[in-house]
């Protein structure tokens, strides 16, 4: 199958300015989303996405159709940037809001739409680093579950595996408040 | 597809078979038709808990990342086009070594050439004329002192 960016970073590459603002608008908030959900950090992941693009800009007139897919390969750079910022900085993941905590302590009330992302959000960053990029690039990403292994370097099963895991701590972690948390969901 | 493989891939992906392999999704669909009340319990469940999971959505980047993305792209001025003239380390080394050898040859030639109306060295008034300033002034020193 053609890949859908060829054309786009052909032009990129000529310097067409108005292909670069396009490959922008239609790749840059997933490699925001990517950046936020790994690092739980914005002005990290505006600062992946920014250093992603670079690298765009860098490889576009070289770059030769007929391997990966160029969101692929845009994915990979992305995940291994916030790799290597969690490994530098020493840490799995990103801080966890106090109203979590308080959250998971006890609280039996309705909540919004916001709050239940933002507790799926602080859940998100207690995963183990390579549990969270599978989920990432499997659930939020769209990626496929070859792409996805690809891009982390392991094989399908590992993938699979890194998969199941990853669901089932989060299930645990939201446990507490899964009630609540699905009420409104259930209703909906 | 059998129970235990279903299970097995739910548990990674999710209910949604969309999110499924390409060569085992119409199997798992086929199978979830049939499947018995157990299987479907879990997957109704499966289906509640990737809903909460799909809250933590995608927000539009801001406009100012996005603006500052764009500028920082290369244009067509800063893109070099067309074939580039072969520096002097891509020529071969006998096309060097000839080129090399024909340039001191006419060098030589052109030394020894006498020239048949030598010109006098009267530069001093040239640069005069054309409004020569601090040079002619040297020139003109030089020249009286030649005479």
């Amino acid at each position: 199958m053609r890949d859908p960016d060829e054309e786009l970073v052909r032009r990129v590459g000529a310097g067409d300015k108005r292909a670069a603002s396009e490959l922008v608008r239609r790749h840059l908030p997933r490699m925001v989303g990517l950046g936020r959900r790994m690092l739980g950090d914005a002005a990290e992941a505006e600062d992946v996405a920014q250093e992603v693009f670079l690298r765009v800009w860098k490889h576009a007139a070289t770059w030769k159709p007929g391997q990966a897919k160029f969101e692929t390969w845009m994915h990979r750079v992305a995940m291994n940037l916030c790799l290597d910022r969690l490994r530098r900085a020493g840490r799995n993941g990103g801080e966890v809001s106090p109203e979590f905590e308080d959250g998971r302590a006890s609280a039996t009330r309705a909540l919004d739409d916001r709050q239940r992302r933002e507790r799926v959000r602080d859940a998100l960053m207690l995963l183990p680093e390579r549990q969270r990029a599978a989920l990432v690039l499997c659930y939020y990403q769209d990626r496929t579950n070859i792409e996805a292994a690809e891009i982390l370097g392991v094989t399908v099963e590992a993938l699979e595996s890194l998969l199941s895991r990853a669901r089932r701590t989060l299930k645990t972690e939201l446990a507490a408040e899964r009630a609540d948390l699905l009420s409104g969901l259930e209703a909906g | 597809m059998n129970e235990s493989r279903f299970m097995e891939l739910m548990a990674a992906y999710g209910a949604d078979l969309a999110r499924w392999p390409d060569d085992v999704r119409g199997d798992a669909g086929a199978f979830l038709e049939v499947a018995p009340h157990r299987v479907k319990d879990v997957w109704e469940s499966e289906r509640t808990f990737d809903r909460l999971l799909l809250l933590e959505r995608d927000s539009p980047a801001s406009i100012a990342l996005e603006t500052r993305i764009i500028s920082s792209a290369p244009d067509r001025r800063m893109v070099r086009r067309g074939p580039r003239v072969p520096a002097l380390w891509d020529i071969p080394k006998w096309a060097a070594g000839g080129a090399l050898a024909a340039s001191l040859a006419l060098g030589f030639a052109v030394g020894y050439a006498e020239p048949e109306h030598p010109v006098p060295p009267d530069y001093a008034k040239m640069l005069t004329l054309s409004g020569g300033g601090a040079g002619s002034v040297f020139l003109s020193a030089m020249t009286e002192k030649e005479q």
